[in-house]
C-alpha cells in the first residue's frame, strides 16, 4: 500500500482536535452551501416557471415594435394561419392567439381603465394558468360569446359578481370607436395582486369584433413542454416566423427581462457571499497547514537529509490537505444533503417570506430540491480553495535548509 | 578511488558579532571500507565536516568528492538524489517518522527511492532482520527503546546499499549497553558490506571502535590515527 | 495593576511570536469583518433606498383614508374632514409635513392613446413638504397652486401616450353619482421616478381643480403625513389619529404596503444571520489558532505557574491575546470596509439589471450605506463570540499542573 498516503493520513491525526476543527470549518461551509444553493436554484426555476406559465408563455410572435410600444395597430396579420403553421411545424398543441386593448370598463357603479385581453377559450388554458384559476364562476367557453372574466381585485373595485354586466369602451385597431357590453362569467385569482387588479379577458372572437381586429392579433403565445427544452424549439419557430413579413419571435427573456435580471442580481449577491465563505475556510486551512508544517521543521530537515526533496515534502502537505478536503467535502455534502432533504419534506419559510414570495409568483413555503449542481458545486469550490491555500505552506518548504531545519526544536 | 575526498575546505559562521571558523582548510581522504571517527569537543567542526561530506551544507571554499564525483557544486536536486541513494545518514535523535512503524519507516524511504511496491515488503523485512529487529517491524518509534530506534535508522540508511554511511553522534542518547550494540552493528556492516562509515562523536567508547580516528579542534584536523578495532 | 501590565505586555508579545500565523489570522478576521460590513452596507443601502422610494410613492409615514378606501379606492370613499379643517387640526397638533390629496383612478387620453392611471389632486407646496414623487420635475414646471390648470405626468407615460409638454390631454373619471367627470388639461411638466411602474401611473394636477372636476367640494381621498424617522412611527400615528382620525382609518406605512414593511424586518434579520454565519466560518480557524498557541507554550506556562504566577493571570493572558487579535483584525476590517464604501458614494450602477431590480422594488443604482447599527452588530458579534471562543483554551491553560506542563515533550 502507498506509504506516502498512509503517512499523510496519520500525520493528520497527530493533532486530532486541530484536524477536526479544520474539517469542521469545511463541513460547516459545505453544508451551508448545499442547503442555500438548493434553496436558491430551486427558487429561481420556480420563479421563472410560475411567471411564464401565468401569462407570458415561453415565446411570443409579435409585430416588431409591439414589445416596446404596445400600440393597437402593431398587429400580427393572419394570426390563425401562423398559429396553425407553428402547430404543424413544432408538433406543439400549446399555441394560442391573443390580443390586447386599453379600455374603460364600467360596472353599474364604477369605472376603471384597464387592459382587456382577447383570448382563445380552447387554447388559452394551454399557455396561461389564469383560465384554471377561476375562483368564482367559469371561464368563457365560446369563441364569440360576449363574456368576460376579471381579476379578483378588479372585481372588487368594480363591485361586480358573476352575472353582472360590464360596459367596455375603447378604440379599435383602426382608431374607430369600440363599444360593447359583456357579462361577467367568472372571477379569477392569480395569486399576484397586480394581475388581479389589472387584467380582464374575453373570448377572442368577441374581442376581434368589438375592436375591429379582423384576422389579426397582437401576439401568438407559445408554450413548450418545460423550461429545460425551450431552446430545442427556437430554430423551428424562427423558421416559421421567417416565412412571414413583419413578425418577429420574442423569447421569454426579452418579454420579461426583469426575471433573468432579478436572478442575476440575486446570484451576484449570493456569489459574493459564497466567496467570502470559501475564503474564510481557505484561511483556516492555510493556518492549520502552516502550523502543521512548522511543527515538523526538524522532521522535515531529517527527511531532506535523507534525500527527500522539498517538492516531495510539499506534495505530502498537499496530500494531507486533500485528505482533509475530501473528508470535509463528503461529510459536508451528506450533512447538507440531509438538512436540505428534511426541508424538502417539511418546507422552508422564514417570517416575512410570504409577502416577498407573492411579489415573485412563488409559494409562501418553499421546498428545496437537491440536484447534482447544488450538492457538488459549493463543496467542490471549497475543496479547490483549500488546496490552493495549502500551496503557500507547501511552497515555503523550498526555502527550508536541512541543517537549519534540524537545529529547530 | 577513495570513498571521500575533502580538499581545502573552509566554512565560517557568523554568530552575533563574531566569526567562527567551523572548517579551517581541512584536507582529508577516506578510503572505501574504512570506519572513521571524527572527534572533537562541542563546536569543534565535526558536524560541519560531516554535513559537508554528506552534501547537506556547502562549504565556503574547497572541494568535496564522493567516489569519483565532485559534489560541492551540485544543484540542490542532485544533492538530494545523492543523499537518497548513495549516502546513508544516522542522526543523534528523532531519526524516524513517529507515525510510521519501523517497517514503514524503511519502506517509506524505499518508495521515495523508487523501489517497486512488490519488492518493498521483502526487502524491508530482510534489512530489519539484518539489524536484529525482525520481531519489532510493526512497532512505532514511541514503542521502542532508544537503541532499537537507532537500529531502525541504520536499517533505513543502508537499505539502498549506499557506499557511505554518515552518523552524527549516534550514541549520544543511548545508555552504554545500547551504544555498544549499535557500534557492533556498525562494525558488522562495515565488514560484511564494505560500507564506509564516518561517525562524528565525542564519546570515547565509540572512538575505540574506529579503525581510524581523526581529531579536530576549532575547525582543523589536529590528529589522524590508524588504530585497530576494539 | 502591575499584574495587568505584565499580562498585557506578555499577551501582546506572544501574539507576534509566530508572526506568520498571526498575520494569517488577522487577515482572516479582517476579511470577515470587511465582508460583514461591506455586504451589509450594500444591502442596507438597497433596502433603505427601496423604503425611501416606497414611502415617497405611498407617500408618507402615516396615511388617513376612509375605512373602505383601500378595498374600493374610488371617489365615493372620502376622508371625513375637509382639507381646510385638516389643515387647521394638524397645525394645532404641531404637525407640519402633510399633504391632503385626492386620489382616484382615471383614464388619460392623448391624441392617439389612452391609459389607465392614478389621478392625484394635490397642493404642490404640501407635496414638496412631504417630498412626494412629482413634487419636482425633470422638464417643464411644477404645479404652482391648487388651482393650477396644468398636469404633471411621468416621462415614461408621456412616451407611451405619444405626448409632450405643451400638448393637451383629457382626464376622465367618475363623480360620486357615477357620472362621468372629465376635463382637458395641458401637460406642463414631466417627472422621473425610480420605478417605471410609478412613472407610468401617477398623474398630478391641482387639488382644487380636481375637486371641481369631480364635484366633491373640499373633500379629499387621503392625508399623507411624514414624521422624523420612518422606523419610529407610533408617536406620529397617535397624534394624527387624535387630530384628524375621526371615523377614518389611520395607518402606518408598513401596514399599507406590507411588502415594504416586511422587507425592513427581513433585512434586519438577514444582517444578523449573515454576520453570524461569517463568524461561525471564522470561528473554526480562530479556535484552532488559540488552541495551538496555548499548546505550543505548555512548557512555558508550566514554568510561569511554577514560578508563582496565578492561574487567573494565565487565563487573563490568553484572553487578552485573543482580544488583541480580534480587536486588531476588526480595526483592519472596519477600515477596509470604510475605504471600500467611500469611492462608492456615487452609487454602483447596476442598470444592466434594472428591470430585475424593479421586480424587487429597488432602483438600478446601488448606494452602500454604512449604518452604525450594522457596524456595531458585526463588531460586537465578532468580539464577544470570539472572546467566548477563547475562554475554553484559556481555561484549560490556567488549569495546567506546573510539573506536568514543564516536562511535556
Amino acid at each position: 500500500m502507498n506509504i506516502t498516503l498512509r503517512l499523510a493520513w496519520r500525520n493528520l491525526w497527530r493533532q486530532p482536535r486541530r484536524t477536526w476543527l479544520t474539517i469542521g470549518a469545511m463541513v460547516f461551509s459545505n453544508a451551508l452551501l448545499v442547503f442555500v444553493m438548493s434553496l436558491q436554484f430551486g427558487t429561481y426555476e420556480l420563479m421563472i416557471d410560475n411567471t411564464l406559465k401565468a401569462f407570458t408563455g415561453h415565446y411570443q410572435v409579435q409585430a416588431p415594435r409591439y414589445k416596446d410600444d404596445a400600440k393597437m395597430r402593431q398587429v400580427v396579420p393572419r394570426a390563425q394561419q401562423i398559429s396553425s403553421d407553428i402547430r404543424r411545424t413544432t408538433g406543439l398543441e400549446t399555441v394560442a392567439v391573443r390580443s390586447a386593448a386599453f379600455a374603460l370598463v364600467s360596472s353599474e357603479d364604477r369605472s376603471y381603465g384597464i387592459q382587456v385581453f382577447g383570448v382563445d377559450p380552447v387554447n388559452e388554458p394551454g399557455v396561461s394558468t389564469i383560465p384554471g384559476l377561476v375562483a368564482e364562476g367559469r371561464f368563457p367557453a365560446d369563441y364569440d360569446a360576449p363574456e368576460i372574466v376579471v381579476g379578483s381585485v378588479l372585481a372588487r373595485n368594480l363591485m361586480v359578481r358573476p352575472g353582472d354586466e360590464l360596459t367596455i369602451l375603447g378604440s379599435g385597431r383602426d382608431g374607430s370607436f369600440a363599444a360593447a357590453v359583456a357579462t361577467v362569467v367568472g372571477i379569477f385569482d392569480s395569486g399576484v395582486s397586480d394581475m388581479n387588479r389589472s387584467i380582464a379577458e374575453m373570448p377572442i372572437g368577441f374581442f376581434n369584433d368589438v375592436f375591429s381586429m379582423g384576422d389579426s392579433a397582437h401576439a401568438i403565445v407559445v408554450m413548450t413542454p418545460s423550461l429545460a427544452v425551450i431552446e430545442d424549439y427556437r430554430s423551428r419557430l424562427e423558421a416559421v416566423v421567417a416565412g412571414y413579413d413583419d413578425v418577429v419571435l420574442q423569447d421569454w427573456d426579452t418579454l420579461q427581462p426583469g426575471l433573468r435580471q432579478a436572478i442575476q442580481a440575486d446570484l451576484s449577491g449570493a456569489f459574493f457571499m459564497y466567496s467570502v465563505l470559501v475564503i474564510l475556510v481557505a484561511f483556516s486551512v492555510m493556518n492549520t497547514q502552516l502550523m502543521s508544517v512548522l511543527e515538523r521543521t526538524h522532521e522535515f530537515g531529517i527527511a531532506m537529509s535523507l534525500g527527500l526533496t522539498p517538492g516531495r515534502l510539499g506534495r505530502l502537505v498537499i496530500l494531507e490537505t486533500s485528505l482533509m478536503g475530501v473528508a470535509g467535502m463528503l461529510i459536508g455534502i451528506v450533512v447538507g444533503g440531509l438538512i436540505t432533504i428534511w426541508f424538502t419534506y417539511n418546507g422552508f419559510s422564514y417570517p416575512g417570506m410570504d409577502q416577498l414570495a407573492a411579489n415573485f409568483n412563488l409559494p409562501s413555503q418553499f421546498y428545496p430540491q437537491v440536484s447534482a449542481l447544488t450538492l457538488f458545486a459549493g463543496p467542490a469550490v471549497v475543496f479547490i480553495g483549500s488546496i490552493i491555500s495549502a500551496l503557500y505552506p507547501a511552497l515555503r518548504l523550498h526555502c527550508l535548509h536541512p541543517v537549519e531545519a534540524m537545529s529547530a526544536v | 578511488m577513495s570513498a571521500v575526498r575533502c580538499i581545502d575546505l573552509c566554512k565560517t559562521y557568523r554568530q552575533g558579532d563574531q566569526d567562527i571558523k567551523a572548517l579551517d582548510h581541512v584536507d582529508m581522504v577516506i578510503t572505501q571500507g574504512d570506519l572513521v571517527c571524527l572527534s572533537a569537543p562541542s563546536g569543534g567542526g565535526k558536524t560541519t565536516l560531516l554535513n559537508a561530506i554528506g552534501g547537506l551544507d556547502i562549504p565556503d571554499s574547497g572541494e568535496v568528492w564522493i567516489a569519483d564525483q565532485r559534489i560541492d557544486n551540485l544543484s540542490k536536486g542532485a544533492l538530494a538524489a545523492l543523499r537518497l541513494t548513495q549516502i546513508g545518514f544516522v542522526f543523534q535523535a528523532y531519526n524516524l517518522v513517529p507515525v510510521l512503524t519501523a517497517r514503514e519507516n524503511v519502506e517509506f524511504v524505499m518508495q521515495v527511492q523508487g523501489v517497486p511496491a512488490g519488492e518493498r515488503g521483502d526487502k524491508s523485512q530482510a534489512i530489519l532482520e539484518e539489524v536484529g529487529l525482525a520481531g519489532l517491524a510493526d512497532r512505532r518509534p514511541a514503542e521502542m527503546s532508544g537503541g532499537q530506534q537507532q537500529r531502525v535508522a541504520v536499517a533505513r540508511a543502508i537499505v539502498s546499499r549506499p557506499a557511505l554511511v554518515l552518523a552524527d553522534e549516534p550514541t549520544a542518547n543511548l545508555d552504554s549497553r545500547a551504544a555498544d550494540e549499535l557500534m557492533a552493528l556498525f562494525v558488522e556492516l562495515n565488514e560484511h558490506r564494505n560500507t564506509t562509515f564516518v561517525i562524528a562523536t565525542h564519546d570515547q567508547r565509540v572512538m575505540a571502535y574506529a579503525k581510524r580516528l581523526i581529531k579536530m579542534l576549532d575547525g582543523r584536523i589536529v590528529d589522524d590515527i590508524e588504530q585497530h578495532a576494539a | 495593576m502591575n499584574d495587568l501590565k505584565i499580562i498585557v505586555t506578555l499577551a501582546w508579545r506572544n501574539l507576534w511570536r509566530n508572526h506568520r500565523r498571526t498575520l494569517v489570522m488577522l487577515s482572516a478576521i479582517g476579511i470577515a469583518a470587511w465582508a460583514m460590513i461591506f455586504m451589509t452596507s450594500l444591502i442596507r443601502g438597497m433596502v433603505n433606498e427601496m423604503l425611501r422610494d416606497g414611502i415617497r410613492s405611498l407617500p408618507g409615514h402615516v396615511q388617513v383614508h376612509h375605512s373602505d378606501f383601500r378595498d374600493d379606492p374610488s371617489v365615493g370613499n372620502l376622508v371625513g374632514m375637509t382639507s381646510a379643517d385638516i389643515g387647521t387640526a394638524l397645525a394645532d397638533a404641531g404637525i407640519e409635513r402633510y399633504s391632503a390629496r385626492i386620489r382616484v383612478p382615471a383614464v388619460i387620453s392623448s391624441e392617439r392613446e389612452s391609459r389607465g392611471v392614478l389621478l392625484l389632486g394635490v397642493d404642490p407646496e404640501r407635496e414638496v413638504a412631504i417630498d412626494a414623487i412629482g413634487s419636482s420635475v425633470a422638464e417643464g414646471r411644477t404645479l404652482e397652486s391648487i388651482d393650477d390648470n396644468g398636469v404633471i405626468i411621468g416621462r415614461k407615460l408621456a412616451k407611451k401616450l405619444d405626448t409632450d409638454i405643451g400638448k393637451r390631454i383629457v382626464l376622465m373619471s367618475q363623480d360620486p353619482d357615477n357620472e362621468v367627470a372629465d376635463r382637458g388639461f395641458r401637460v406642463v411638466g414631466l417627472y422621473e421616478a425610480s420605478l417605471v411602474a410609478q412613472e407610468e401611473a401617477f398623474v398630478f394636477a391641482g387639488r382644487a381643480t380636481i375637486q371641481r372636476m369631480l364635484r366633491i367640494d373640499d373633500s379629499v381621498s387621503e392625508v399623507a403625513v411624514v414624521g422624523e424617522d420612518y422606523r419610529v412611527v407610533a408617536p406620529l400615528l397617535t397624534s394624527v389619529r387624535a387630530a384628524i382620525g375621526g371615523q377614518d382609518e389611520v395607518l402606518p406605512w408598513m401596514d399599507i404596503d406590507r411588502y415594504l414593511g416586511t422587507m425592513m424586518g427581513v433585512m434586519d434579520g438577514f444582517v444578523l444571520v449573515w454576520v453570524i454565519v461569517i463568524f461561525l466560518a471564522l470561528s473554526f480557524g480562530l479556535v484552532n489558532t488559540l488552541v495551538m498557541a496555548v499548546f505550543e507554550r505548555v512548557r512555558e506556562i508550566g514554568l510561569m505557574l511554577a514560578l508563582g504566577m496565578r492561574p487567573a493571570s494565565i487565563l487573563g493572558q490568553i484572553v487578552v491575546e485573543s482580544l488583541f487579535l480580534l480587536a486588531l483584525g476588526l480595526v483592519i476590517g472596519n477600515l477596509f470596509a470604510y475605504l471600500s464604501v467611500i469611492p462608492l458614494t456615487d452609487g454602483i450602477d447596476i442598470s444592466a439589471v434594472a428591470e430585475g431590480m424593479e421586480m424587487f422594488g429597488a432602483s438600478s443604482v446601488l448606494y452602500p450605506e454604512l449604518e452604525l447599527r450594522d457596524m456595531t452588530t458585526a463588531n460586537v458579534v465578532v468580539l464577544v463570540l470570539g472572546l467566548l471562543a477563547s475562554l475554553s483554551p484559556a481555561w484549560r491553560a490556567s488549569r495546567y499542573e506546573p510539573v506536568e506542563a514543564i516536562t511535556k515533550v
